[in-house]
């Protein structure tokens, strides 16, 4: 696999890019074959979700260079749908997410309508607000969503088709479900980065009254990159909430869960497509390493006695969200084009390095 | 109708509160443009070193704002020149984070430091309250008023009169303009930022008597502060006081007339609507 | 010397330990699933210390574990990896845990499947017990026990006619007060206010002033740890008089509240367990205070509870899962709660039965006035007035 082909933002199609996405997609597919661990599967899981999440704000908020801090909304839009129709109206959850992708769009819209005509920090403290708005609500009328007791998932039926019968027991079907969304949004940004949609969507981005005057129409398009962004944002909550089996207010319209969207989208490298990839994998890894370092002697890396896990251990988990925070504050001030960014200063660095020496090849034969 | 003035009563002091919380940050964010989502942290700070000087000098709250003052502003400036002054010209979205991630690492560090247990601090008039016309009127939210309010003129005379004040407002207005005119720039913003924390820190003691401390306390203020700066207009300090007062009578009113569960809803709602209708603010003036 | 309650409780265990063999093994594993950070770890951390200190006993009458500690921060996914790591990895016999009761059911879930025991100490979520489960036990009362010891606690001493309800808008806030409001009804009274709140807003003046303006005879209040007493202060600013206000657990039921006496004298809270309930209680209490400086919440007498049945049931099970599962259905012991079985009753499932002791605070301390039977002192009603 050329690191170099994934690494470099792709101009258009390539196929050596193309063809080690699906080589990766297929040897993470493989992932359920090889290790049963339930914890394992677990984390694989978080991350899926966690890159569906980041790509989705990604296509908003990296793309459209409209920091919303408030995708909360959508995930939990899509959470309490799918769980009110499956639990009430005995919907089938691929039913209920459709309809949930439905109800987040026209809240996509409306929200659009009234945050997108203001800019700047303005806009961000709107986005907080409506979400913070629709928080505050699932909390209050609880005649409708049962309010702080939130909803109790009693079951999900089987999923029958011609062919096959998913029963939705342990980790693997959510495994493939969310594997399934992440690729879905991961492709979609790659869509969005060269198509002529999101072209705009950039132009946008890179200056609005710019844009404006070519002939953009910037409120439809960020209405646009806003719909885009909540349908993968809910498909992603009502996932998370089937797997969790419970949602609240607090858990699925909370501010963190905003937060932790756009955290994803920096640490990687925002507005680029393995950026959210990138930030998912490390924020997830990280937190889950500094809270329970043992997952590491179950996925094999480091052995029950590795110094490492107990210092960890002893020593750090009561102290993980501190880290987590040293690890925001260091990313924002050292690396603010985010680890992708890292990697591509430390490869071009490489490539200028080994270009220089192989470039004058007298030189090495003069010193010997 | 005596429900109908005791609550407008008790929002009109509360707001004195929210007032002064909101005053740091309009300070901060009309310098700099930088939202200070860490600034409910700030707060909790605040009432920390008020409770530790409370139990362990026997200082009172009130008494101990001499000290926490100075202590937040040097702690603030210290923010300032070490973290903040590299991302001034940095994409919003990295300042924010910046902010998210400073505030996690204050509160998780005071977590560890004095356990997350709630701290409660009793004075002798932590619920004293006297009559008037009827009605009960808070003694500590009275004083805390008044508090805020002197405090409230006294930076206003600083930002009008002073040569520093002026310097203050005009980096306020414009940055690159108070540049050219010879103003130290990156010393308005240090001196900026010690002043919002110290008046947050203000805000944590004056709260401290009747309110009660934990290491997670700041995040409802960060959220509220928003609120107030943004009713008020970037950057106007008269308009923050209105704007914090404003809040506390609807949180208030909407509680009785609307419904508990949904007095900060109301306030967002309002907050939106004057957002888009309003959009420079009760007193702004200009907002780009 | 020993102490009474830990005579009672080494004469069950002794009498399992009988049983050979299990001297040398490796130490059994118990998983201790707990919020130690994010926004309930103050509570946490009381559990923690119940913790600590019935491994302690434990470890006294001879029985070594080795407890594996996880953080769930509060949040159920955080939860779910914590028993995962803890059933598939550190392979444990046991989990004891967690706190709140979306991650205590979100566990639950997984604690069926994996085969593994879960003790939950004092989460107060009905439905957690009511799903069948086989492996999931709890050793606390779920949230209509609280609600109904409290308005049959004030129906007996008087005659309210009007009750109003403040809650927080949380789980447990939420929950109390629906049941509490179905319970009120149906005992004839008429709910005359329900206001919810949020918490973490430093100004409940008006909502307080709009229940005064409603003169009900009884305030019931569900608040978390603080809300409690910032309640009562204002409350008492404003003069809100009723017949008694009763305080659903949680934040009425502290050692700082308790501490308060200008606003916490007369009134009501009810608890899972009271020190002064029994000797063992008392002592217990005596301990802990000695040890972390404080009055021990009834957060940590149930998880010390747990800990307790659960090494009782490992001294008898080893660290077989199933057999520790058998002992732990089929036993019952005497803890510092009183006798602690799980039951099948009323749709519940292996949940232990608790009555919960109703309290006054009276000259800064709790005392228990209701039922009649466990009473050590007369209650103070109706309420005489502030002071």
């Amino acid at each position: 696999m050329p690191p170099r082909a994934l690494l470099r933002a792709p101009r258009g199609f390539s196929a050596p890019a193309f063809l080690a996405y699906l080589a990766v997609i297929l040897l993470v597919a493989l992932v359920p074959q090889l290790s049963h661990k339930p914890l394992i599967l677990h984390m694989w899981i978080m991350v899926f979700l966690a890159i569906a999440q980041g790509s989705a704000w990604n296509v908003v908020g990296g793309y459209a260079g409209q920091y919303s801090v408030g995708h909360a909304a959508y995930f939990g839009i899509g959470g309490y749908i799918t769980m009110l129709l499956l639990e009430q109206h005995q919907v089938a959850p691929w039913y209920g997410i459709g309809l949930a992708v439905a109800g987040s769009l026209i809240l996509s819209v409306i929200i659009g309508s009234i945050t997108f005509r203001l800019r700047g920090p303005y806009f961000v403290l709107a986005s907080i607000a409506m979400a913070e708005i629709i928080r505050l609500a699932a909390l209050h009328f609880r005649d409708f969503t049962r309010g702080a007791e939130g909803i109790l998932l009693s079951g999900i039926p089987p999923l029958t088709t011609p062919w096959f019968t998913v029963k939705f027991l342990g980790k693997v079907p959510f495994f493939y479900a969310t594997l399934g969304l992440a690729v879905i949004v991961v492709s979609a940004n790659w869509l969005v980065q060269h198509s002529k949609l999101g072209y705009t969507f950039q132009a946008i981005r890179e200056d609005q009254d710019a844009a404006h005057s070519l002939g953009i129409n910037p409120t439809l398009h960020k209405n646009l990159a806003l719909m885009i962004s909540a349908a993968f944002t809910a498909s992603a909550g009502g996932l998370f909430a089937l797997y969790v089996r419970f949602i609240d207010p607090n858990i699925a319209f909370g501010i963190d869960v905003s937060v932790q969207m756009v955290l994803i989208c920096i640490i990687g490298g925002i507005g680029t497509i393995l950026g959210p990839v990138v930030g998912s994998v490390v924020l997830v890894l990280l937190s889950e390493t500094l809270r329970n370092p043992k997952w590491l002697v179950q996925a094999g890396v480091m052995s029950d006695e590795s110094p490492t896990v107990n210092f960890i251990e002893a020593h750090l988990s009561n102290a993980h969200v501190l880290f987590y925070g040293v690890l925001v504050v260091v990313v924002v001030l050292f690396a603010p084009e985010g680890f992708l960014g890292l990697l591509r200063g430390a490869t071009a660095r490489l490539r200028k390095r080994l270009a220089a020496r192989r470039g004058p090849p007298s030189r090495p034969a003069a010193a010997a | 109708m005596n429900v109908f003035f005791q609550s407008l009563l008790s929002g009109v002091l509360v707001g004195g509160v929210y007032a002064l919380i909101g005053i740091g940050l309009t300070i901060i964010f009309g310098v700099m443009r930088v939202i200070n989502f860490a600034h409910g942290d700030l707060l909790m700070l605040g009432m920390y070193v008020t409770w530790g000087l409370f139990t362990l000098f026997n200082i009172d709250p009130y008494l101990s704002l001499l000290i926490t003052a100075p202590v937040l502003f040097l702690w603030g400036a210290l923010l300032q020149k070490v973290f903040i002054n590299r991302v001034l010209d940095a994409l919003p979205q990295n300042q924010i984070l910046l902010t998210i991630g400073l505030g996690l690492v204050m509160s998780n560090a005071v977590m560890l430091g004095f356990t997350s247990d709630y701290r409660i601090l009793t004075t002798s008039y932590s619920s004293s309250s006297f009559r008037l016309f009827g009605l009960s009127v808070s003694e500590p939210l009275l004083f805390s008023f008044l508090v805020t309010v002197a405090i409230t003129g006294a930076l206003f005379w600083f930002l009008q009169t002073t040569d520093t004040g002026q310097a203050i407002r005009a980096t306020a207005q414009d940055r690159d303009a108070a540049q050219l005119m010879g103003i130290n720039v990156k010393r308005m913003s240090v001196l900026a930022f010690g002043l919002g924390t110290a008046l947050a820190g203000i805000a944590g003691a004056l709260l401290a008597p009747t309110y009660y401390i934990f290491p997670q306390v700041g995040g409802p203020f960060t959220l509220k502060a928003f609120v107030v700066v943004v009713l008020g207009g970037m950057g106007s300090v008269v308009g923050a006081t209105l704007g914090g007062i404003l809040i506390g009578v609807t949180e208030s009113l909407s509680a009785v007339y609307v419904a508990s569960g949904l007095k900060e809803l109301v306030v967002y709602v309002l907050f939106l609507l004057i957002l888009l209708f309003r959009p420079s603010g009760l007193l702004g003036k200009s907002r780009t | 010397m020993k102490k009474p309650m830990s005579r009672i409780l080494s004469a069950v265990i002794a009498s399992a330990l009988a049983l050979p063999g299990l001297a040398g093994a490796a130490p059994v594993k118990i998983g201790f699933i707990n919020t130690i950070t994010g926004a309930e770890a103050p509570i946490g951390e009381t559990m923690t210390n119940g913790l600590d200190l019935a491994l302690e006993d434990l470890k006294k009458q001879g029985l070594d574990l080795k407890v594996i500690r996880q953080d769930d921060t509060g949040k159920p996914d955080k939860a779910i990896s914590a028993i995962e790591q803890l059933a598939t990895g550190d392979e444990v016999t046991a989990v004891v845990g967690p706190y709140t009761s979306a991650c205590a059911n979100a566990v639950a879930k997984q604690a069926e499947q994996y085969g593994v025991s879960e003790v939950i100490p004092a989460a107060s979520k009905e439905d957690i017990t009511r799903q069948g489960y086989k492996w999931v036990f709890r050793v606390n009362a779920p949230a209509h026990v609280y609600a109904r010891s409290l308005i049959d606690a004030a129906l007996a001493f008087g005659k309210p006619k009007t009750v109003a309800f403040i809650y927080e808008s949380t789980d447990f806030g939420s929950s109390l007060s629906k049941v509490g409001k179905e319970y009120a009804v149906s005992k004839g009274l008429k709910v005359v206010a329900e206001e919810a709140y949020q918490k973490g807003s430093p100004d409940y003046r008006s909502t307080l002033a709009k229940v005064k303006g409603q003169n009900p005879d009884l305030v019931f209040m569900v608040s978390y740890v603080a809300d409690a007493i910032l309640l009562m202060r204002q409350s008492r600013e404003l003069g809100l008089k009723p017949q008694a206000f009763l305080g659903g657990g949680a934040g009425f039921d502290t050692s700082q509240f308790e501490g308060e006496r200008d606003i916490s004298t007369n009134v009501f809270s009810v608890t899972q367990w009271t020190p002064d309930s029994r000797p063992s209680a008392a002592a217990f209490a005596a301990r802990y205070q000695a040890r972390f400086g404080k009055r021990p919440t009834y957060h940590a007498a149930c998880t010390y509870t747990s800990m307790m049945v659960v090494g009782a049931a490992v001294a008898k099970g080893g660290a077989d899962r199933a057999k520790v599962r058998e002992a732990l259905a089929t036993g019952s012991w005497q803890t510092i709660m009183g006798e602690v079985k799980f039951q099948a009753y009323d749709g519940f499932n292996n949940q232990n039965k608790v009555a919960m002791p109703v309290v006054q605070y009276q000259g800064g301390k709790s005392v228990t006035v209701y039922p009649p039977a466990v009473a050590k002192a007369k209650a103070v009603y109706p309420f005489p007035g502030w002071k």
